[in-house]
């Protein structure tokens, strides 16, 4: 890893990031209406493109201009630059507290939801694509920093779960944002759920996931923006203090038992190479 | 694979010095204002106010996370520096509001991921490639499931 300094001093990378942000910007909120609902495009998935476009891992030709040493170098700014949007959310956050304190139940409750991943993910990866072990590594959460921490302590890395976290890992890094806008705004405008439902439910997984997810629905809602940001923000804090817990005993030892419940009819035929 | 492997905690942990870390937070800053002044109708002054008070909060959260003992992500200590500057009774929270209105929150997000975007490693574009279609699927299963079910669960208790 790089110094604090040599990251500091990479003008490159930062020169790139502000045209970056700057075009993503001057493009800015696109409403794209589709049959149910509309989607919105936001500056801050334009800018995760525009990052990308400039990645010499993703695009070889970007290699003239940035090198393996910004792509290094920007991994820890990303929790720098992530830290004044954590900021402002607390400050949206403060003057809702009442309001917050009243929807307690249903915002701690809400956490449990995340079990959701293994009603609809883990049948669906075991009976349907016929996956082995690396199902339970796929499906018993949504996949962010600490849950791969969970799975390493447990089964290692290199095994068949460990693939599985860090499959839905990177696969949520690559297009976690433009996931979570989808299904914020669609749901959003299809009438379904509450707002404030949406909004508590956008607290799960990574900062910039909840930025997809709140933006988009703000954008959906203009007229219930605070009461969203505050809801999602914080729901967010909450994961923080409680997701890991639910993961170690309660959604990983149920993906378990259910593997064992549904992976006896497809043991005949592991399928641990994907 | 070892332990090395282990990705970093992208959005939650990182150790940098708290000088370091004021100088990274600057730039960041400075970066963010700019795109703060391009989105929004705020003058480069409000702008820079509204910045400099995020800083502040963001600062005192970094101070925490390397002082208290009990152990949070710095971004949960940050969050609830913002909370409890703005709490309705909190002296000066008026204050801090009007300053940091200012400011877009969705335009904070942007450089943060353009940085993301350059961040991606060969291992991550490797692992994207060789974990194949299925994976995708239950990927996007694994996020419409766990949003999906946060939504009607909070419905229900709303």
């Amino acid at each position: 890893m790089d110094s604090a300094k040599d990251i500091l001093l990479d003008w490159r990378l930062h020169a790139s990031v502000l045209i970056i942000t700057i075009i993503s910007e001057l493009i800015g909120v696109i409403k794209v209406p589709i049959g149910i609902g509309s989607i919105l495009l936001l500056p801050l998935l334009y800018a995760f493109v525009l990052g990308l476009l400039i990645n010499p891992n993703v695009v070889r030709k970007a290699g003239a201009w940035i090198g393996q040493r910004e792509v290094r170098a920007a991994s820890p700014l990303i929790v720098i630059a992530i830290m004044p949007f954590i900021a402002k959310f607390g400050t949206i956050i403060g003057p809702s507290m009442q309001q917050i304190i009243d929807a307690g139940p249903a915002l701690i409750l809400q956490e449990l939801g995340n079990l959701g991943t293994i009603v609809l993910a883990f049948p669906v990866a075991v009976l349907v694509l016929g996956m082995g072990r690396e199902a339970i590594g796929a499906s018993f959460s949504v996949a962010r920093e600490p849950n791969i921490a969970i799975i390493a302590d447990k089964y290692g890395l290199k095994s068949a779960e460990g693939a599985g976290v860090m499959g839905v890992y990177v696969i949520g890094t690559l297009f976690g944002t433009f996931i979570f806008a989808i299904l914020a705004s669609l749901l959003a405008t299809s009438g379904m759920f509450s707002i404030e439902a949406l909004a508590m439910a956008c607290g799960i997984g990574s900062g910039s996931m909840m930025a997809a997810c709140s933006g988009a629905l703000a954008h959906a809602m203009p007229e219930m923006e605070d009461t969203i940001l505050a809801l999602a923000g914080a729901s967010n804090v909450l994961t923080y203090a409680t997701g890991l817990y639910l993961c170690i005993f309660v959604a990983l030892p149920v993906t378990e038992k259910l593997y064992d419940l549904l992976g006896r009819k497809t043991a005949a035929t592991p399928d641990m190479g994907e | 694979m070892s332990d090395s492997d282990i990705p970093v905690d992208h959005e939650a942990e990182f150790k940098p010095d708290l000088a370091q870390n004021a100088a990274m937070l600057a730039v960041v800053c400075l970066i963010g204002l700019v795109g703060n002044t391009v989105a929004t109708d705020a003058t480069l002054m409000q702008g820079v106010i509204g910045f400099l008070v995020l800083f502040v909060i963001s600062m005192v959260g970094l101070l925490l996370t390397l002082t208290v003992p009990f152990k949070l992500p710095s971004v949960a200590w940050i969050s609830l520096v913002g909370i409890a500057m703005t709490l309705p009774w909190t002296p000066g929270s008026a204050w801090v509001l009007d300053k940091v209105s200012h400011v877009n929150f969705l335009t904070l997000a942007t450089p943060c991921l353009a940085y993301a975007g350059i961040a991606i490693a060969r291992r991550e574009i490797e692992i994207a490639r060789s974990s194949g279609w299925k994976i995708f699927i239950v990927a996007v299963l694994v996020m419409s499931g766990t949003y999906v079910g946060s939504a009607f669960v909070a419905d229900l208790f709303l």
